[in-house]
């Protein structure tokens, strides 16, 4: 067979050479980006079978090449080039990555797939679009880059835990975040600590060994993870080992960061006062009565400011709290990988270390993380591999919302100008300031530790076996551990160790381990025009939790951290508890010809979740696509480089998060000395998943060889949503796990991307994505029922994050008193519109205010000019409303006089004539801001330059002298740029509720990587 | 070769789905018992029991808000400031719309639910020995007396007093089973039915119930001080003082001494605690330390160790008219802040050890010799009996006093003295038709600039608290007090 083809080859050469000159070519091919050589590229001579690829060091050589004609290089995941001999004996090549196009070979659920054969909907985005950009967890990297993707953070804390929305909200109460799956293995993800700050369980991640981020939005893509798609998958490929020559890289970087904006603006101290004045003035007219024995109104408004906004004395020293709060955080991350291996046996390897230092002392992570991949090529027939990610860190922070421990809330609200820091001698002034809840908090910082020391280890194994040329079984095998421990502690000397005796110590362990194993095989087949992929398989999921938690009181010695110095046990158990998950999974691919794609999934899933009669269900997706360009009569257009449409329908589904939820169960607790028990819950034999039918249209293109475009509509709707549904109180339970109703989301997605300057010296590439969201409940379990949970209102034919409070209407220009609508329902159905006083007015709908946007996404450009790049992507969100908690407590109009003030109520009403929004300040005010009404809710819209980066790959001449192959700096920033009409950070989250959480920051790093 | 593999591979795949899938897929908790058999022998029955009590101690019932509706919306017990110490108390700041509206309901229905479960389910139990037999019949008699407690409660926080209009207005939900809930969306009952259930409950209860002494839990003695004590509210005064006459005379419990009454606070089981609630650290507190405490913390300690209630000048000023009185030992003047307020040191907790743990008390043998003077005074025992009764009480605080004859307003003057922080104080006044006027001139009286009037009677709306309008959302069956917003 050889022997025939080296004949074949020599004729055609002999023939050939009759015609040209032929000459032998030699080269390197070397990837754009790092300049790190490709492996295995083709090389073949224009419009022959003639040719050969790259070793393993990206060197080809290439005999009886025509000396007029033309090479292509051809690598999957680069563009194809094409390069006129022109007599030359070296010709080095450098492949670009290919950004877009249909030839991108993607990874998708169970396997990988080109971009142009693939019917579902799925972004991928690559290590270089988020490389430079300094995050602890790769999905802060990624905010504004997937169409269709809501990302924000909980928390500006380090650490905190990203909230994802892909499509919408898919759940009510049985959650709405994604599955991850790292490598083909479903992973765990998620906060597993205690509630005491956000902590995300997805930071054991390096971003720096991810390779690439798909994710998956409709059925078509999502609905082989059956049971658990229905808010999307996020599958992660880690980096490989490459063959050829070694490569070591090394990355580090240096960050500062401070808040992005300024949240909340205050009133000055003169202005604090002033207002505080005002309150009681105001208070003592309307109340005579109570300024009697002081004289007069005068004795009495100043006794009433001294009080609650005292004068400074001399022998105490007041601070700027925000000084004394925060500082510039300083954070580093050093990266060191290796990569290298032979056509046989690859590997990577790679360790991090990252100090990311909040802006508050006590805020910090620190993560030391080592991975490995590695696969070997036992024979011509079996490849075997295995990897492992191993992550410790240790973070540590303070809970957020209006919590004593949040500094931001404190600082807000409570540490006004007047709050002495300390007395003249030094000491900490450590009263009661604000009649008994808050206290100076800096010396607080070191006697409580709130931590939470998270360890992950993912192991797997592998092994693929070609059992004919089309048919490989691969199966995996594989164990992801995590350890959380987090600590409460309040040290002797806090000011609330006192609440348990002298200090109290928490201290609670989750182990959380999850074995995969699965086994799927794959047949491929090509016959003529007629391609078919089949797969098969089965996946077996063991998830065990164990729960330990101890804590005592009394710590026997000032400066005893631990509950081994504490002398009494308050509280010490452990429990254990497994979810178990059985699939088969399925699905064929069959193209015709490169035109035509049918594909189609099916997946049974059997959980532990569910009782006996209901754990098994049925997925599937059915999708479609037509590449037209691959038609002739699109051929001829000569502008149209790829064109496609595509559809896919599937199902997919949601377990409950509760394990037992089916079953009815006591509870127990302690009586004096002896066990208590009740039944706990209020059982549902009947629970099963909740269920998601999903349509996708879409539309792919690239024009002009420049434009590339995709345009999808969507339609996600969820039936059987799984709630902790509010029950009548007269069952004696507040709320039962349950199937009710339905809700629908749907919108549009347009991604566009435009290569405006691509040539050998510079390039630059710009893209936007928009996508729209409308979100409907369609049905609860009742008509016309309504379920309140403010401020949001859950009912047929509203969002599910629809706004429910009273209505405000604004000031009495003669009075000062804020006014609201009274809409109480009248006998005829509607509502009245009277205006009335707050205590008078009832709750509603607030038509069109909900928090789901009228639309959102991001732009992006990227340039590169010799050796510099830049890139920056922007993210926005517009038409939608947030509802600021902080209303009732800085914008209270005056409810409580010690509290902070923002500048907001600078506009209030002063005297019988004035126009405004705010109303007239009263001490005590019962009727204004501090009640929940329309007057908390904003418009959200945000515009926000969420990354930006510039490098300079260093020339060769310096990377030889210092003997490097590459070398690389980069400038980079976080949040640089923020345009709002919100008085505090926009980045809220996706429900429209912001209460105090820790804003986000700005961050600039400069970097250094260099190749050896 | 091929055939090793293919076994390899087909192996493991026939094991796991035909063969152990149906354990795989059932798994059990660990930390929490299957319904089934939670309940199978005379221990786990006795383990149902205290589930009866264990969740009356926390802050939405017993283990703070009771006391607080009784002693802070009367003229008892006050925050000490503005901002803080459940002020929309003291204000009758609470409305149905806000997250202040109290959601004591909830908590009453929860134990309700518990009773209930145990009724239906202790008949099923099977028992031979005459000393099983006795310990059944005393766990079904606690939970018809814990529910007849339960309902009286509901009676007198939602519903207007008996006396008001012979308890036409709207009570309790009166549920008595175990309903789907669909099924549990009936309206509610009137006040006098209510009541109608509560001495139906206690009848079924005192003679199953043993007499002995059951700290912490309902026993003959104890049901009969509560159906003493309903019929007092009821205004069936011959009722009342037979009731209570029985528990003074018959009774195992002996009054607290003068000079035991300091120390008697902090004892668990002491002589004259008939039915109290144990509260201890290790019973399901929050993970954290407290911010959202659940125990009887808010008046017991001293304001630097947080307290934010304090008793109102007016009750200083009655307890202080006497400086003999033992209970005026109770107010303490080593405040750091606020000098001139004083601070309630009644409750300093289990052994005086930390007063945020204290068991509290909720039938003690001085409310008996109270309500058997009141229903003397009134029904046909008489005067002298009234005021022998009420001597007792007086006298134990101060032995120097001299014998008065019994008037209503001296008996309840006493009962204001001795049951201060034990939430009696609103619901005498209200159930005799009395006012409260809040007299205290010393810049406190905030709750009438928030909309309180000065003085308080039953004709005031706000002294019944109001239905949740996010329940009624679900359960427009449940009728809303008068004037509040649906």
């Amino acid at each position: 067979m050889v022997k025939r083809i080296l004949l074949l080859l020599g004729i055609l050469s002999v023939l050939c050479s009759y015609s040209y000159a032929q000459i032998k070519v030699t080269g390197k091919v070397t990837d754009a980006i790092d300049g790190t050589p490709v492996p295995y590229v083709s090389v073949m001579v224009k419009g022959t079978s003639h040719g050969t690829s790259t070793d393993a060091n990206g060197i080809y050589s290439l005999t009886n090449v025509p000396s007029t004609g033309t090479l292509v290089f051809t690598f999957i995941g680069y563009q194809p080039q094409e390069v006129p001999v022109n007599e030359r004996g070296e010709i080095n090549v450098v492949l670009v990555q290919q950004a877009v196009g249909l030839d991108e070979v993607m990874v998708v659920a169970y396997g990988t797939m080109t971009k142009g054969s693939y019917s579902g909907s799925a972004t991928q985005l690559k290590q270089e679009n988020f490389k430079d950009i300094p995050v602890v967890s790769f999905e802060q990297a990624i905010v504004g880059s997937v169409p269709g993707v809501q990302i924000s953070q909980k928390s500006g804390q380090p650490g905190s835990l990203p909230e994802i929305r892909i499509r919408g909200f898919g759940s009510f109460n049985a959650g709405n975040e994604p599955l991850y799956v790292i490598d083909g293995v479903p992973v765990t993800s998620g906060d597993w600590g205690s509630g005491n700050m956000y902590t995300s369980s997805m930071n054991f991640l390096n971003p720096g060994d991810i390779e690439t981020i798909t994710v998956l939005k409709d059925a078509a893509a999502a609905s082989l993870y059956g049971s658990r798609a229905s808010n999307g998958v996020i599958l992660i490929t880690t980096k490989k080992g490459k063959a050829g020559r070694v490569v070591t890289t090394f990355k580090g970087n240096l960050a500062v960061s401070y808040f992005a904006v300024d949240n909340y603006p205050m009133v000055s101290e003169e202005e604090g006062e002033m207002l505080t004045r005002e309150a009681w003035t105001n208070y003592g007219k309307d109340n005579p009565v109570f300024w009697q024995s002081y004289g007069s109104l005068d004795n009495y408004v100043n006794a009433q400011t001294e009080k609650y906004y005292p004068s400074r004395k001399p022998n105490l020293i007041y601070e700027d709290w925000e000084k004394q709060l925060f500082r510039t955080a300083v954070s580093q991350n050093y990266e060191l990988s290796v990569s290298g291996g032979s056509e046989k046996s690859k590997v990577f390897a790679s360790v991090a270390y990252t100090d990311d230092k909040g802006i508050n002392r006590i805020q910090y992570l620190d993560r030391l993380t080592a991975s490995m991949n590695a696969e070997h090529q036992m024979s011509k027939r079996l490849k075997v591999g295995g990897s492992f990610q191993f992550s410790t860190q240790d973070q540590s922070g303070h809970q957020d919302g209006q919590a004593k421990d949040n500094v931001f809330y404190l600082w807000k609200v409570h540490l006004t100008p007047r709050w002495p820091f300390k007395y003249d001698d030094g000491s900490y002034w450590m009263e009661y300031y604000d009649g008994g809840t808050r206290v100076n908090p800096v010396p607080q910082f070191d006697l409580q530790i709130n931590d939470a020391n998270q360890l992950r280890i993912l192991l797997k194994g592998w092994a693929e076996l070609q059992i004919t040329k089309d048919l490989k079984i691969k199966s995996i095998v594989s164990h992801d551990y995590l350890k959380m421990h987090d600590r409460f502690h309040w040290l002797y000397g806090h000011i609330n160790f006192t609440a348990y005796g002298q200090g109290f110590a928490s201290d609670r362990y989750r182990m959380v381990g999850r074995t995969v194993s699965s086994t799927i095989a794959n047949y491929n087949k090509t016959i003529k025009k007629h391609t078919f992929a089949i797969m098969a398989g089965w996946e077996a999921e063991k998830e065990e939790f164990l729960y330990t938690r101890l804590a005592k009181m009394d710590f026997s010695n000032y400066g005893a951290t631990e509950s081994a110095l504490a002398t009494n046990f308050e509280s010490g158990y452990t429990y254990r508890s497994n979810s178990n998950l059985l699939s088969a999974v399925s699905s064929a691919n069959y193209d015709f010809d490169s035109k035509y794609y049918i594909s189609g999934s099916f997946r049974r899933d059997g959980s532990s979740r569910l009782g006996p009669d209901k754990r098994w269900g049925n997925f599937w997706s059915v999708a479609a696509s037509w590449r037209l360009s691959n038609e002739n009569f699109i051929k001829k257009i000569k502008w149209i480089d790829d064109l496609r449409l595509r559809g896919s329908y599937g199902t997919s589904g949601t377990l409950p998060s509760d394990l037992y939820g089916y079953m009815a169960v006591f509870g127990y607790d302690i009586y004096d000395t002896a066990a208590a028990g009740y039944p706990s819950n209020l059982a549902n034999k009947d629970l099963t998943w909740e269920k998601n039918n999903n349509w996708n249209i879409g539309l792919d293109a690239r024009i002009f060889d420049r434009v590339g475009l995709t345009a999808e509509y969507y339609k996600k709707t969820t039936k059987d949503l799984l709630m902790n549904a509010t029950v009548p109180s007269t069952t004696g339970f507040g709320s039962a796990l349950t199937n009710i109703g339905s809700m629908e989301n749907k919108g549009v997605e347009l991604a566009v991307n435009v290569d405006i300057i691509k040539n050998k010296e510079m390039t630059l590439t710009a893209g936007l994505n928009w996508a729209t969201l409308h979100n409907e409940v369609l049905s609860l379990s009742a008509e016309g029922e309504q379920i309140v949970s403010r401020p949001h209102i859950w009912k047929a034919g509203y969002s599910f994050v629809q706004y429910y409070t009273r209505e405000y209407y604004g000031v009495d220009p003669q009075t000062g008193n804020p006014q609201y609508y009274s809409n109480a329902t009248l006998p005829d159905g509607t509502k009245d519109r009277t205006l009335v006083s707050r205590s008078q007015a009832s709750s509603t709908i607030l038509e069109g205010m909900t928090a789901i946007p009228k639309g959102f996404g991001g732009f992006n450009a990227s340039f590169t000019w010799k050796s510099f790049s830049a890139a920056f992507s922007w993210a926005y969100k517009y038409g939608h409303y947030v509802f600021d908690n902080s209303v009732d407590d800085i914008e209270d109009d005056g409810y409580n006089s010690y509290k902070n003030t923002s500048k907001e109520q600078l506009r209030r009403w002063q005297q019988p004539g004035d126009i405004t929004d705010v109303p007239r300040r009263v001490a005590g005010n019962t009727q204004g801001g501090y009640y929940d009404s329309s007057r908390a809710l904003k418009k959200g819209d945000y515009l926000r330059l969420k990354n930006m980066t510039v490098s300079y790959l260093f020339p060769k001449n310096i990377t030889n002298a210092i003997k490097v192959s590459n070398a690389r700096i980069f400038l980079s920033g976080n949040n640089l740029l923020t345009f709002t009409g919100l008085n505090f950070d926009p980045e809220v989250q996706s429900n429209g509720y912001y209460n105090f959480t820790f804003p986000a920051l700005r961050t600039v790093t400069i970097g250094l990587e260099i190749s050896l | 070769m091929k055939n090793k593999i293919k076994q390899l591979i087909l192996i493991p795949l026939v094991i796991f789905t035909l063969g152990s899938c149906q354990d795989f897929l059932d798994t059990r908790p660990t930390n929490v018992v299957v319904a089934e058999t939670a309940m199978k022998t005379i221990y786990d029955a006795g383990v149902a029991v205290n589930g009866l009590y264990v969740d009356m101690k926390y802050q939405d019932y017993y283990g703070t808000l009771m006391q607080l509706m009784g002693d802070q919306r009367g003229d008892n017990i006050q925050p000490r400031v503005m901002s803080t110490g459940w002020v929309q108390i003291y204000t009758f700041g609470y409305e149905s719309e806000s997250s202040s509206n109290f959601e004591m309901w909830k908590k009453c229905y929860q134990t309700i639910m518990r009773c209930n479960t145990l009724i239906a389910n202790i008949g099923n139990l099977n028992v031979t020995k005459p000393a099983d037999i006795a310990k059944k019949n005393d766990f079904l008699g606690q939970a018809h007396a814990v529910r007849a407690l339960v309902f009286f409660d509901l009676a007198r926080l939602y519903g207007y007093p008996y006396l008001k209009d012979n308890g036409a207005s709207l009570g309790a939900v009166l549920i008595t089973e175990i309903l789907a809930p669909s099924d549990s969306k009936l309206p509610r009952s009137t006040v006098a039915q209510t009541y109608t259930q509560v001495l139906a409950d206690l009848t079924t209860a005192l003679p199953l119930l043993s007499k002995s002494k059951n700290t912490g839990h309902f026993n003959y003695w104890a049901a009969k001080l509560l159906q003493a004590r309903v019929y007092l509210y009821k205004g069936e005064w011959d009722n009342a003082h037979n009731a209570a006459k029985e528990v003074i005379e018959q009774s195992p419990y002996t009054l607290a001494t003068r000079d035991q009454y300091i120390n008697y606070w902090k004892e668990v089981g002491a002589s004259e605690t008939i039915l109290e609630l144990f509260v201890s650290a290790q019973s399901n507190i929050d993970d954290d330390g407290g911010y959202g405490s659940y125990w009887h913390n808010l008046w017991h300690g001293s304001p630097s160790a947080g307290a934010s209630l304090i008793p109102t000048v007016a009750w200083i000023n009655l307890i202080e008219s006497d400086p003999d009185d033992i209970r005026a030992q109770f107010v303490r003047y080593d405040s750091q802040y606020d000098l001139p307020k004083a601070w309630l040191n009644k409750f300093p907790g289990n052994g005086g050890v930390n007063f945020r743990l204290n068991n509290p008390k909720l039938l003690r043998l001085s409310e008996a010799y109270l309500i058997a003077a009141e229903g003397a005074l009134k029904g046909s025992a008489g005067v002298t009996a009234a005021s022998n009764y009420l001597d007792v009480i007086r006298k134990r605080a101060n032995p120097a006093v001299t014998k008065l004859t019994a008037t209503d307003d001296l008996i309840q003057i006493e009962r204001r003295k001795e049951f201060i922080g034990e939430g009696h104080r609103f619901f005498d006044q209200m159930r005799l038709g009395k006012s409260i006027t809040r007299l205290d001139g010393d810049g406190h009286n905030f709750a009438q600039s928030a909309g309180c009037p000065g003085t308080i009677t039953w004709d005031f709306n706000k002294i019944v608290l109001p239905i949740s309008h996010t329940e009624r959302q679900i359960y427009p069956e449940l009728q809303q007090n008068p004037g509040y917003t649906e």
